[in-house]
């Protein structure tokens, strides 16, 4: 039997520009899906920066609307608490991820061997992952109470002092952070102990048996091969921290004063606070640029390594 | 003959239908008016639309309306107001608006006069409203809600503590006046800190969650102090605020805070009532909003039950505040029930129902019921509310009031934390209300 069977990629990676030797064009095939991808993920974003154009006020109800161009854009960057939204989002950001990078990274390597109840004790690192972030964000204002929460009577039993800690500005960033490290540690050891599981264990003990030390084999051989996996997991979560909200508004509200108003909750505030539609259309924009930002970066230098992997160099 | 009686007859058979035509007709319309209907309503979350849901059958029977009622905290109100209310479609046929935000949502709202009459119950008699309580319903001279709970500011006191012998005369011989209800701000900062330093109680709860609590306290400091943070003058919203009157208010309330339980800068309305109804130490004096009574009073929820006294707030240096914090309900204009909407507003604010309202340990607008001599000895905090009723003073409203709550927020808590000296805090207050005010065309 012959077969017209082509590979659908080129060696280089592109779609064969032609199908699969059918008449036709696929386009219609491929109609039901941009359809779809348009109604979910183009229109709103279409709508959203359409409306940052307007000054829309929610308590008119839809009614009363006035197109204002690029002010709305003008008006976020001559605010202060605009860039101070910003300032912690990133701080946030920058603070929390590597430190579940390396949590993570720490864990997959301790729990990359079998012993006895391994897969449960996996199986249990992973249980802060299903907490709703809800159910986290209270959960973290109780067990920071200070009169009745876990933490402080912890301390009291040591002979330390009350603290308050979702009261004092620093604090309560802290807490945040800590809160978000706790959650989403485990989402980072899955992905990483997967990746690290991935490598050939031949490689390992080639460097083993060349008398490479843990470090050097960590520093030279495991972290090179999981690189891929570690652009991944930092996309994914920089993604999700960006949209952190319903954690935080439970815990602190954005308070005390403005110390915890991450981007996420001012533009919330605008839109529900101060009824700013469009304002808040235009944080959503500039939100969504950001994010843009960081995955072109992630995923350039991912698809980079695989590129001079393709051509044989080393990472 | 027989033409003249057939036609005798066919004119008698019609003049009898149309008689009794015409007799059904108003029949007809109570008729249709009890058919079966159903409205959504949007309130806030707490004892008094509890109270009132409890009730709810005997409206449904009454009138044949089922009233769907959603209960959420203020702020998720406010958001899902603004998101299910526009002037085309609603979500809610009844809403429940917070008093600072009644001119935020104005031209979404039915104004009263075109509210129809009722069927079962008489359109609310705006005359019936406590007269304070009465203006929160309105926007620019129009009455867009009515005006439905008395809340504001109620002040509490541990009756448990202020009648002990033993404190009494401690305190006696420390400060030479007798222990009891402050009357003044002197007086409970004193006494508070006498609680406080002898580790029996905290001294005072501050409010502290959520902007519209804390401006309510901003407010509440202002005002006894002698100066008012925002007025509506020659057509337009400005701030008024005495700098040095708004820094000694701010100070103040720094030195309450430092007798007040840990956590205080983030204390929300669970928080307080976690430290005052469940701490086994307590808190010895602090404000309360009427509809949160029942709570406090209720002895399987709270450890200080029938141990309360109530009173007006104490007198700043320049008099007494009590900060207005009422609902009102409205209607939207886009409501497909608008009749049975206002029907349910009308059995609400009926006399009946207030009165058992306060029979509820909970407040109602109406005055009638708030002053009636037949719940004073059983319901004291009625006596309370009335003094206060004498003192009120309202948060500033107008439609920009979320941001000025936010910059009053941000300054007011680090200013009475003291992560800001209090007269910068106030200053940068004044900066950027003005900011916001300009901006919005004031």
């Amino acid at each position: 039997m012959t077969s017209s069977r082509r590979p659908a990629t080129s060696p280089a990676g592109r779609v064969a520009a032609r199908g699969t030797g059918g008449r036709g064009s696929p386009v219609p095939f491929l109609l039901p899906a941009l359809l779809i991808v348009f109604a979910v993920l183009i229109f709103p974003i279409v709508f959203s920066f359409v409306v940052s154009m307007f000054d829309w006020p929610l308590s008119a109800g839809g009614g009363a609307r006035v197109f204002v161009g690029v002010d709305n854009y003008k008006a976020l960057v001559r605010d202060l608490e605009f860039w101070n939204s910003l300032k912690l989002q990133l701080g946030f950001i920058f603070i929390a991820i590597p430190l579940e990078i390396l949590l993570g990274l720490a864990a997959a390597l301790l729990l990359n061997r079998e012993f006895q109840g391994g897969k449960v004790v996996r199986a249990l690192i992973l249980l802060p992952v299903f907490f709703l972030p809800v159910v986290s964000g209270m959960t973290w204002r109780f067990m920071l109470q200070p009169r009745y929460g876990a933490l402080n009577n912890f301390l009291l039993a040591l002979g330390a002092p009350e603290i308050t800690w979702l009261g004092h500005p620093t604090f309560a960033y802290a807490a945040v952070i800590v809160q978000d490290i706790w959650r989403m540690w485990p989402f980072v050891f899955m992905l990483l102990y997967a990746g690290l599981a991935g490598i050939p264990t031949d490689v390992l003990e080639a460097a083993e048996i060349d008398g490479a030390t843990f470090w050097k084999r960590l520093l030279r051989v495991i972290l090179p091969l999981m690189y891929p996996t570690i652009l991944t997991a930092l996309l994914l979560r920089i993604i999700d921290a960006l949209r952190i909200f319903s954690e935080v508004y439970v815990m602190t509200e954005g308070g005390p004063g403005m110390a915890t108003t991450l981007f996420s909750l001012y533009t919330h505030r605008q839109a529900f606070g101060y009824m700013k539609v469009g304002m808040s259309s235009a944080m959503a924009i500039f939100l969504l640029v950001i994010s843009i930002a960081f995955a072109v970066t992630l995923v350039r230098k991912n698809m980079s390594l695989e590129r001079l992997e393709d051509q044989g160099g080393s990472r | 003959m027989k033409t003249r009686i057939r036609l005798f007859a066919l004119v008698s058979l019609a003049i009898a239908i149309s008689v009794v035509g015409l007799s059904c007709a108003p029949k007809k319309e109570v008729a249709k008016a009890m058919e079966p209907r159903s409205i959504n309503v949007l309130l806030w979350d707490d004892p008094y639309p509890k109270a009132l849901a409890e009730m709810l059958p005997e409206f449904t029977k009454a009138t044949n309306i089922t009233v769907n009622i959603e209960m959420l905290q203020p702020p998720q109100v406010l958001t899902k107001t603004a998101v299910s209310v526009t002037d085309t479609a609603t979500d809610y046929d009844v809403v429940g608006i917070d008093e600072g935000n009644v001119p935020v949502f104005a031209s979404l709202l039915l104004p009263f006069d075109q509210w129809a009459k009722g069927t079962v119950y008489p359109k609310t008699d705006p005359a019936s409203i406590t007269p304070k309580m009465y203006s929160i319903g309105t926007w620019n001279g129009v009455q867009l809600g009515v005006p439905i709970n008395g809340n504001l500011y109620v002040w509490m006191t541990r009756k448990d503590l202020i009648e002990n012998p033993t404190y009494r005369s401690q305190f006696k011989a420390k400060h030479g006046y007798d222990l009891g209800v402050p009357k003044t701000f002197k007086e409970l900062l004193e006494m508070g800190t006498f609680f406080y330093e002898n580790d029996i109680a905290a001294g005072f709860g501050p409010f502290n969650g959520g902007p519209a609590g804390v401006l309510s306290e901003a407010v509440f400091m202002w005002e006894s102090f002698g100066t008012k943070f925002i007025d509506y003058t020659g057509g337009t919203f400005k701030v008024v605020l005495d700098e040095g009157k708004a820094v000694e208010g701010m100070e103040f309330y720094k030195k309450l805070m430092a007798i007040s339980p840990k956590g205080a800068e983030t204390m929300a309305h669970v928080e307080r009532q976690a430290a005052f109804a469940a701490d086994p130490k307590g808190v010895f004096s602090m404000f309360i909003w009427p509809a949160q009574i029942a709570a406090y009073e209720d002895p399987a929820k709270s450890l200080v039950a029938g141990k309360i006294a109530y009173s007006a707030p104490p007198a700043g240096p320049r008099g007494q505040a009590a900060v207005t914090g009422a609902w009102a309900i409205a209607i939207p204009k886009a409501s497909k029930n608008k009749e049975a909407a206002a029907e349910f507003v009308y059995w609400w604010s009926s006399k009946a129902i207030a009165d058992r309202l306060v029979q509820a340990n909970t407040i109602p607008a109406r005055t009638e019921s708030l002053t009636d001599p037949a719940y004073a000895s059983s319901k004291p905090q009625l006596a309370a509310l009335a003094e206060s009723m004498k003192v009120a003073a309202s948060r500033p409203r107008f439609k920009e009031i979320g941001q000025v709550q936010d910059v009053v927020k941000k300054y007011w808590v680090q200013g009475i934390t003291g992560a800001m000296p209090a007269k910068d805090a106030i200053q940068m207050i004044v900066k950027e209300t003005n900011d916001i005010l300009k901006k919005a065309g004031y």
